[in-house]
């Protein structure tokens, strides 16, 4: 393992669970988002712009956010993404299953 | 995280809008990365980068954007679908480009699904389907025919079954209607319909009781019947129509389809059961028995007590029968029974049928074989850029399926006018047969067996295809390696092939043999410018014998003054004819026993100048005269084989037989011709050991009285059509009431015979012929394969000093093994095969050695035509051109 | 849904195999039954990617086999951490310590 491995890569579906605990606050748009996650995270988490993008697109076609035009800080057009209610109920399910398996897989890893 | 069915819905309906404004979505997504990338570089710029760094940076840092697109893309169609979509245009193409390849596949497919579709109809609509009774399986058929007196006898005895009767059928003349007409009818037990289980539709049927006489002037019509003759005549019910002379009332009608014994029957008459009349209890009028096996019974316990009824009636017989008369007479299940006559024949056209599937579908699998290996290149390509195993066998799957779809399809229209041949092969009374057509469940079945083939025939070769050496097939032209294998089980396939053809070529070799010989076959008679015609008078019109001598020597003068004619005759019956006149007689020197009782001689009844006129030779003594009057001695031709029998290295001119019953002896004044008067096959059952002529003046049935229905045959020039014409004219002229019918030539009647054995033979050479092409194609295709791999090869042998002749021989060697070892396999199962034609084959055995060289010269020559074109075109290989090129 | 089985990839699957190899050699088998009995049944491990890993883990040179017998006195293929499989768990391990940190970090963050 020669780069470091992505959290997708270690778990899939992480991304995903990501992107929606950021726009929980509030709308976003993509660099925004993948700015928010490197900041939080202490820079661990780099999220690479060509996951971001499909992740968004999957998020859009499951309805789990929207999508609307806006201006963003440089005043030219973006899309800001907003949760939905049906994502809010998603983030807070894949939230339980992810704290699970962390909590397994950190109990393999802790057996002494 | 399983996403509920709601969900998944909202999903595809989603998937559908953004499918649907994909372009803009596009440009949305084009624009939102842009402006993200743009963000990124302002952030550079910050960080002190100059504005050229700083662009750069950010384009790196968006990663490798054109496949997130790509990906994003993905989202927004229904990949499946389009990959289907795409994958049947490319097959489309595909084929159109390759119109020799298409066709053949096609064909083969569909001749040899349509051909089974066909068959499964027929085996499905007529041997499986049960009876259309109720409770069919409880139905049996009584083997045997006994006589009236048995049925009374048997229906109170019998405690396992309801016993009931009718006859085959024979014509009756219905009259008072308009036009007289012949109709078919059946006399039957008034507990026929009880014991079928067959309501009527309208009406009601027979009241028990009804077979007697006095009340059984009623009758049941068939729903045909009333259609055609009476025009659906609502109030038909009740009225009262001559039959035979007798007033009948009309009391039930059949629903459509009804047709018991046989679908040719329109009208049902009470079997009259008079104890008083002997001679019809007793003698004349033997019905065949149908029984419902009751509750509580079942077929075993029916066929113990039908032998001990049949020895009790024995013994209540008025005279002596034969003492093992009907004494294996047994219950079979009424369907097999119905069905029994055909089912040879439809499981050898099965058979057939099934074969030439195989054979299609062998074709098409070397086919698809081959081609699999030929676009090794192209699907290297595809591979190389970027296609995945998975996705280039289902490519390929669709492809095949796709083929066997359209086969599949073609292959059900074939398949309904084959339906409509093998139709015309069976017995036109078959019940049901007049039905049979492809319904759906048919149709599915064969679009799901087309599917199956294709996936089946089209997996092979996908996987090979799919496992190719990436750099060896697009580096080096030739594919060798791999497909060594391949083609191995291609020559397998198509020897395979070829000895199935063997197989159905020589089955059809050995029945057209039988077919020649049999039309070859000695009629003893000419039929040659003769012309036949049916006249039914009123058996009640002919009580009075010299009403009927009188009204028939009118005809045959009138039909005597017809320009045109020659002669005229009449006779009770025509040779090859369905009525077939069997008298009980006795014979001098041969007194009746309980071993021997009264034999039975096949009857005519001619006037004098028959035999003259049909060219039946007069090997002996002398022909009928005017002088043989119904006042003179009765006199009597008799045949060859006759005598033989009875009178062996005697004389029989002056010996004398008489028909039992009768006080006087009749003399026989001369010896004529045996004349095929059963079928072209046999000249009699071999239950009659004789035949012989009366003069009509002086003929008698079995009830004394003379025969009024008689066949009118004129010999002459004129046109058959106009002679018809006239004929009916100067019937009617005699008497209206007089039906007059099959208006035919004797040569129709003659080749009617075995039109139906013609027809099969027809099926049989289509197979074999449809085989044969399948072969050849197979044949050609792999041979011509073989010089495409071996083209370097060739090329080499022809540079370094081989000639044209050594190559064509080589080519012509490929196809030969594979034909001969194909041969010798077809010959050896061949062998095995062909007894299960037996009935079929006259004159010809199932190994007959001729039949089989040809056969296997035949395949040889095909073969070597086959062979033919690849050949030339090896020869034709310029080593420069191919040598250079590879 | 708290009796979901989750399925591990490979990533995954590598980390937890090294770590439970760490305590002792084992077969395959135990190695899978190890891991889904401590994760009380959480993580289920496939039969299909579990020899592929192992002999991934092998290839790489961070395990060895060799052949022993097993309880049921059969003859069975045991793996074992190599030196190099002992550091490559310690970086593993390491990375994905800090990973899921990050990532609980983002899921807390207010």
């Amino acid at each position: 393992m020669g780069k470091r491995p992505t959290p997708s890569e270690l778990l899939p579906g992480t991304l995903d669970l990501l992107i929606l605990r950021t726009l929980a606050p509030g709308p976003m748009h993509g660099y925004g988002i993948a700015h928010r996650l490197q900041q939080v995270s202490d820079d661990v988490l780099q999220v690479g712009e060509s996951s971001l993008y499909p992740a968004l697109q999957r998020l859009l076609l499951n309805g789990w956010v929207k999508a609307e035009w806006g201006a963003s800080e440089n005043n030219r057009r973006a899309r800001y993404y907003t949760l939905t209610a049906a994502g809010r109920k998603q983030l807070v399910s894949e939230r339980e299953e992810f704290t699970r398996m962390i909590g397994a897989i950190q109990k393999v890893l802790d057996t002494a | 995280m399983t996403p509920s069915v709601q969900t998944r819905l909202d999903r595809v309906w989603r998937r559908v809008v953004f499918r649907w404004r994909r372009t803009q979505l596009n440009r949305e997504l084009a624009e939102e990365i842009e402006s993200h990338r743009l963000l990124k570089e302002a952030e550079n710029s910050r960080a002190g980068l100059s504005p050229q760094a700083a662009r750069e940076l950010s384009n790196r840092q968006m990663g490798n954007i054109e496949m997130a697109k790509e990906d994003c893309r993905d989202m927004w169609s229904f990949l499946r679908v389009e990959r289907l979509v795409h994958d049947l245009r490319f097959a489309a193409r595909l084929f159109g480009r390759n119109p020799g390849f298409t066709v053949i596949a096609v064909l083969s497919l569909a001749i040899g699904i349509g051909g089974n579709a066909a068959m499964f109809t027929l085996v499905d609509k007529l041997l499986v389907r049960p009876l259309p009774y109720f409770e069919p399986d409880r139905l049996v058929r009584v083997t045997g025919i006994y006589p009236r007196a048995a049925v009374p006898f048997f229906q109170q005895q019998s405690r396992t079954m309801d016993v009931a009767a009718v006859s085959a059928g024979s014509e009756y003349n219905l009259t008072g209607q308009g036009e007289a007409v012949r109709i078919f009818g059946a006399a039957a037990s008034a507990n026929l319909f009880s014991v079928l289980g067959a309501p009527v539709a309208q009406g009601r049927a027979f009241e028990p009781g009804e077979d007697s006489p006095g009340r059984d002037s009623v009758i049941i019509i068939s729903d045909a019947l009333w259609k055609n003759k009476f025009g659906c005549d609502p109030s038909i019910l009740g009225r009262v129509i001559t039959v035979n002379g007798m007033n009948r009332q009309i009391v039930g009608i059949m629903p459509p389809g009804f047709g018991f014994p046989s679908s040719k029957v329109e009208a049902w008459l009470p079997l009259r059961l008079d104890p008083s009349n002997f001679i019809e209890y007793w003698g004349s009028g033997w019905v065949p028995f149908v029984s419902r096996i009751r509750l509580g019974a079942n077929v075993q316990q029916a066929q113990a007590e039908i032998r001990a009824l049949v020895a009790q009636f024995k013994r209540t017989f008025p005279y002596p029968m034969a003492r093992d008369w009907n004494a294996n007479a047994t219950a079979i299940p009424l369907q097999e029974d119905l069905m029994g006559d055909i089912r040879g024949t439809l499981l050898i056209l099965f058979s057939s049928v099934g074969m030439v599937l195989l054979i299609a579908c062998t074709n098409v699998a070397s086919l698809l074989l081959s081609r699999a290996t030929t676009r090794r290149k192209e699907i290297a390509l595809r591979v190389a850029l970027g296609a995945g195993r998975l996705r280039i066998v289902r490519q390929l799957l669709t492809e095949s399926v796709l083929l066997a779809l359209i086969g599949g399809g073609l292959g059900i229209l074939l398949g309904m006018s084959a339906l409509s041949i093998f139709k015309s092969v069976l017995p036109s009374s078959t019940p049901g047969l007049a039905a049979a057509a492809i319904d759906w469940r048919v149709a599915g079945t064969i679009a799901a067996l087309a599917l199956l083939t294709g996936l089946a025939f089209g997996i092979a070769p996908a996987l090979s295809a799919s496992q190719i050496d990436l750099a060896g097939s697009i580096r080096t032209g030739s594919q060798r390696s791999i497909t060594s294998a391949w083609t191995r089980l291609r020559s397998c396939l198509i020897t395979a092939e070829v000895a199935l053809t063997v197989v159905l070529v020589v089955s059809a070799g050995l029945l057209m043999r039988s077919l020649y010989t049999l039309s070859e076959v000695r009629l003893g008679f000419r039929p040659e410018q003769i012309l036949t015609v049916r006249i039914s008078p009123n058996q009640s019109s002919c009580t009075e014998r010299a009403a009927c001598i009188a009204l028939y020597g009118r005809i045959l003068d009138s039909a005597r003054g017809i320009a045109g004619v020659d002669e005229a005759a009449i006779a009770n019956t025509l040779p090859l004819d369905a009525e077939q006149p069997y008298l009980a007689v006795e014979i001098e020197g041969h007194p009746k026993s309980a071993d021997y009782p009264a034999p039975l001689l096949w009857s005519g009844a001619v006037s004098p100048g028959y035999v003259r006129m049909m060219g039946i030779p007069l090997l002996a003594g002398r022909e009928f005269t005017e002088a043989d009057g119904s006042k003179s001695a009765g006199v009597l031709l008799i045949t060859p084989s006759t005598a033989r029998i009875f009178w062996p290295g005697e004389n029989p001119i002056g010996k004398h037989i008489k028909r039992a019953g009768e006080a006087q002896w009749r003399t026989v004044v001369g010896v004529v011709g045996d004349v095929r008067q059963y079928s072209l096959a046999k000249g009699r059952p071999d239950w009659v050991p004789g035949a012989m002529y009366m003069p009509y003046v002086q003929s008698a049935r079995e009830d004394g009285q003379i025969y009024a229905a008689m066949t009118l045959l004129v010999k002459g020039r004129a046109d058959s059509g106009r002679l018809g014409h006239e004929i009916r004219s100067l019937a009617e002229e005699q008497d209206p009431n007089v039906p007059v019918s099959q208006v035919q030539p004797l040569e129709d009647v003659v080749s009617g015979s075995i039109s139906d054995f013609r027809s099969t033979i027809r099926v049989f050479l289509s197979f074999a012929g449809a085989a044969i092409l399948l072969a050849a194609i197979g044949i050609y295709g792999l041979v011509s394969y073989w010089v495409t791999q071996r083209t370097f090869e060739i090329g080499v042998r022809v540079a370094m000093g081989a000639t044209r002749q050594r190559i064509v021989s080589i080519v012509l060697a490929q196809g030969l093994r594979v034909a001969v070892y194909g041969a010798g396999a077809g010959i050896v199962a061949a062998l095995a095969v062909t007894r299960f034609l037996g009935s079929l084959l006259y004159g010809v055995t199932a190994t007959d050695p001729v039949t089989f060289v040809a056969v296997t010269a035949l395949v040889l020559a095909v073969t070597v035509t086959a062979t033919a074109f690849p050949a030339w075109r090896a020869a034709r290989i310029d080593p420069v051109t191919w040598l250079r090129v590879d | 849904m708290a009796t979901e089985r989750i399925d591990l990839p490979q990533g995954t699957l590598d980390l937890l195999i090294l770590r439970t190899l760490a305590l002792a050699p084992q077969h395959g088998w135990g190695v899978s039954e190890r891991i889904q009995q401590i994760s009380s049944d959480v993580l289920q491990v496939q039969q299909g990617s579990l020899y592929p890993a192992l002999h991934r883990l092998e290839r790489r040179g961070w395990i060895k086999a060799r052949w022993g017998i097993s309880e049921n006195s059969r003859r069975a293929k045991y793996y074992e951490l190599t030196r190099a499989g002992r550091k490559q768990l310690e970086t593993e391990a390491g990375a994905w310590r800090k990973l899921s940190a990050a990532v609980a970090q983002v899921l807390d963050m207010a």
